[in-house]
């Protein structure tokens, strides 16, 4: 099957010098493309992207009150209490600064336990616990060397 | 004398060699010494030895619990098993650089023994190149990141390993990824080797394609693993997060997958040759770009970065990778003009321009939504992140679409194709889709999105289905039966119906990623023995825990049973293992029970003694269509790689000697009735084949790209 393979493809080859490079069809269709692409992109940008706090930026947050938003921390030791009744988790994380008390229900991740830093999402009126609606755990450092991966 | 200094000295060794294959090939190349090529093959051999060898000493320095070795001391311990002790050489940061450096110098080995597949010309640059990404490995091995350190005082007992990764996954899963990361760069590696010689032939197109096909199968196991990985072990329902780790890996798979179709037009049609090489630079790159990524800590992620200043290293490197490609294309681009020019939208070509500019705009997508911490940091001042929900909106029309143009694309002629024949090909499988979509709601499929989803997966797998099918029966006619027909296709034409099998493939991945997305069910109970819970169609009733304790680790399970429609399934036994290693950090078992295709999922998310506990469970819908689609994808592109056998012999035994290189053209162009026919020795319709509207069209260049008008033909 090799044989064919190098046959020259010569016969088009002079008809091809000075014609224009791509059809307006091709340009049109790739623009619409491209186009629609950047559309979707910047269409969710804007309804998906969310404002990612260290526990004291939180404490200026004039936005917090509508928007959902994501903070980090560390989880603080003796500060975890599980609600089995309302299967609600509170805690409180801290960024060394301040500190921030966060209620959660949902999945709780194998590897919550204080000392770990968390990332939790929802809502913060300043008034009252933050009102996670995720709880991301970060994984120590040793998996994160482990697995590149997903 | 401890194992691990044969470790360190023959690290030392293979940079020393390293550095001489650059020299060493570069030499012989731009002199024209074919001695000092020969020693270069022969000095990168020696440096996959040293590397072997390196290995060897750290798995040996891990199976015999080497604690004065401080990677050994922190990655495991005496009670692990001994294939987990072996798998933990790869378990951290320094031994998975020892790997990689490995696995790249096993690959360039590979190289070395199939170099005379490859075109001469290339070999010394090839090699040149890939030992300057071993270089660059082995100087972070043996400064920042060297796994054979010692501690000053041995430990008595080593730290142990991570217990979510004391699972059968771990075994195999990073090693894959890191071996598809690595696998980018023999494809990169042509690529520097062509544009410095100036040689970008139909020769050097089929070598760099068979590499970047290895490169793209194992990239593939790679992902599917981390999937399956993910979903058995983590314990969420899902199996893909949108992670930024998990997009590193994505990002160069897209990349792959847009030149593996690309680089037919280049074949076909001697074009988009600048436009190719950018796509396999741009998979190298961003294959560093996930190291990097992952090392670095610049992005927040689940996978939790530990700082590290390799990661530094990694981007330095990344920075070279750019600027190099950049230098060299500059440098050629007067070579790299098109041969031929596009004709008409509706034609092969425009279907691959359109995969490609949809790949790449995945790609770009992604890597924005990865990127946009860092994006909205440096115009903002203000961190914002995008979660699934972004990805899942952008990135999932672009792959519907995708979806569609996998259907038409293979259908459609090169240059130009007729709307009759179209409107011919495409009949059946609009008719399948248009059922679908009616049938779907009928069965309570009320979401219009995940109808066209369906709708479009159908459509394209009707049309591979009905191309599969055509060609068995234009081949049955002709004598053959059925399922030898079938066999007879796929071993004729490999890299279509090789192709053909990848989409089908993609289809059934993409069937279970909209089942699991749309139609995911989750429930969680707090439940006491007798007590039951109810979810879709399946009851479960508690029956309590069990509680068994080993030497080094903690096991407890809840009984439950399953009961579906109305019968009593299995018992299943959800539980959480603790290690006395790590103490405060339980794993979770999780059980997974399949009902023809739908997961029952299973987690025992909190308990409290014998007879009390916090039930998770998740109905996911087709799911075992993703991993039964991964496997399918990566056979075909298996028969894609597969060497195909060399046939010259056969001509002699057909009569006609004269008309021999005509009718083989036309038999490699994939016509199966027109290869009958010549094969019954009928030279009046062979001739009349090779005279058809498609084969004059396009000059025969080879096998790997069948033609649907060919097709036609074969149909009438």
């Amino acid at each position: 099957m090799q044989t064919a393979v190098s046959v020259p493809k010569e016969e088009e080859k002079p008809k091809s010098r000075g014609r224009r490079r791509l059809p307006i069809s091709f340009i049109l269709g790739g623009l619409a493309i491209l186009g629609a692409v950047i559309y979707l992109v910047y269409a969710n940008t804007q309804a998906n992207a969310v404002y990612y706090f260290t526990v004291s930026e939180l404490k200026n947050c004039s936005i917090c009150n509508t928007q959902s938003v994501r903070v980090a921390g560390v989880v603080q030791a003796g500060s975890v209490v599980h609600n089995d009744q309302q299967q609600k988790i509170s805690f409180v994380i801290s960024d060394g600064g301040h500190s921030l008390p966060v209620v959660y229900s949902g999945i709780v991740p194998d590897i919550f336990r204080p000392g770990i830093t968390v990332v939790v999402e929802g809502h913060y009126t300043g008034l009252g616990p933050f009102q996670a609606q995720t709880l991301l755990a970060k994984c120590p450092s040793k998996f994160q060397a482990a697995t590149p991966g997903p | 004398m401890y194992f691990s200094d044969i470790g360190i000295i023959s690290l030392i060794l293979a940079l020393g060699f390293a550095v001489f294959t650059i020299v060493v090939a570069t030499l012989g190349a731009t002199r024209a010494l074919p001695q000092l090529v020969a020693s270069a093959k022969r000095s990168v051999l020696t440096v996959a030895f040293f590397l072997i060898l390196a290995s060897v000493a750290l798995i040996v320095s891990f199976l015999t619990h080497d604690f004065g070795l401080s990677y050994v001391a922190q990655h495991s311990n005496l009670a692990m098993p001994w294939y987990y002790s072996a798998s933990a050489f790869y378990g951290g940061q320094e031994g998975s650089l020892l790997y990689w450096a490995l696995m790249s110098s096993i690959f360039s080995a590979i190289f070395v023994f199939t170099a005379k597949r490859a075109p001469t010309v290339l070999v010394p640059y090839v090699l040149a190149t890939l030992m300057g990404i071993e270089t660059f490995l082995l100087i972070v091995l043996t400064t920042v990141s060297n796994p054979f350190v010692r501690l000053p005082v041995p430990l008595a007992n080593g730290v142990g390993l991570n217990p979510l990764l004391m699972d059968p996954g771990m075994l195999i899963h990073p090693p894959m990824l890191l071996m598809g990361y690595m696998s980018f760069s023999l494809p990169f590696a042509f690529a520097v080797a062509a544009m410095i010689t100036g040689k970008l032939d139909s020769e050097w197109l089929r070598s760099i394609r068979r590499w970047m096909l290895a490169a793209w199968s194992i990239q593939t196991l790679g992902l599917v693993l981390g999937a399956w990985w993910a979903y058995h072990v983590l314990g969420w329902g899902g199996y893909w997060g949108w992670d930024p780790v998990e997009n590193a890996a994505l990002l160069p798979w897209l990349t792959a997958t847009a030149f593996l179709h690309s680089t037919m037009v280049q074949e076909r049609r001697g074009m988009l040759k600048v436009w190719n090489l950018s796509l396999v630079f741009a998979s190298f790159a961003l294959s560093i770009f996930g190291t990097f990524e992952v090392r670095s800590g610049i992005i927040n992620s689940v996978h939790s970065f530990a700082y590290s200043t390799i990661g530094s290293y990694f981007l330095a490197f990344l920075g070279i990778v750019i600027v190099f490609s950049i230098g060299l294309f500059i440098f050629r681009l007067p070579k790299l003009q098109p041969e031929q020019e596009f004709d008409s939208v509706i034609s092969r070509e425009g279907s691959f321009l359109l995969n490609n500019l949809l790949l790449v705009g995945a790609m770009f997508a992604t890597l924005w939504g990865t990127l946009f911490p860092l994006i909205s940091n440096a115009v903002q001042h203000q961190t914002l992140t995008v979660g699934p929900p972004f990805y899942n909106q952008v990135d999932g029309p672009i792959f519907i679409v995708l979806i569609l143009a996998m259907g038409i694309g293979p259908l459609l002629a090169w240059r130009r194709t007729s709307t009759r024949a179209l409107r011919r090909n495409l009949g059946i499988p609009a008719l399948v889709a248009a059922i679908c979509a009616a049938v779907l709601p009928l069965l309570g499929i009320r979401d219009i999105w995940a109808n066209i989803a369906f709708a479009v997966c159908s459509f394209t797998a009707g049309a591979i289905l009905y191309e599969l099918w055509r060609g068995v029966r234009v081949r049955h006619r002709h004598g053959e039966p059925y399922l030898f027909a079938l066999y007879m296709l796929f071993e004729r034409y490999r890299q279509r119906y090789g192709g053909y099998l990848v989409h089908l493939g993609l289809v059934m991945l993409a069937i279970g990623i909209i089942g699991s997305h749309f139609f995911q069910v989750q429930q969680e109970a707090v439940l006491k023995p007798g007590q039951q819970m109810t979810i879709a169609n399946y009851k479960l009733v508690y029956l309590g825990n069990i509680d068994r304790t080993y030497p080094d680790v903690e096991v407890v399970t809840a009984q439950l049973q399953v009961w579906h429609d109305g019968q009593l399934q299995q018992y299943i036994y959800p539980g959480s293992q603790l290690y006395a290693s790590f103490a405060n950090q339980p794993t979770s078992l999780i059980s997974i029970s399949t009902y023809g295709l739908t997961d029952l999922y299973v987690f025992l998310a909190n308990w409290n003694g014998l007879s009390d506990a916090t039930i998770r469970v998740f109905v996911n819908p087709l799911v075992p269509l993703v991993w039964l689609g991964g496997i399918v994808m990566l056979l075909g592109g298996i028969i894609c790689w597969w060497p195909q056998r060399r046939k010259r012999l056969v001509s002699v035994i057909v009569p006609h000697t004269e008309k021999e290189p005509a009718s083989q053209r036309v038999g490699a162009l994939a016509p199966p009735s027109v290869e009958s026919i010549v094969g019954h020795s009928d030279s009046s319709k062979a001739e009349v084949a090779p005279g058809g509207e498609g084969t004059l069209a396009s000059p025969p260049v080879g096998v790997f790209s069948g033609t649907s008008e060919n097709d036609e033909e074969a149909s009438i």
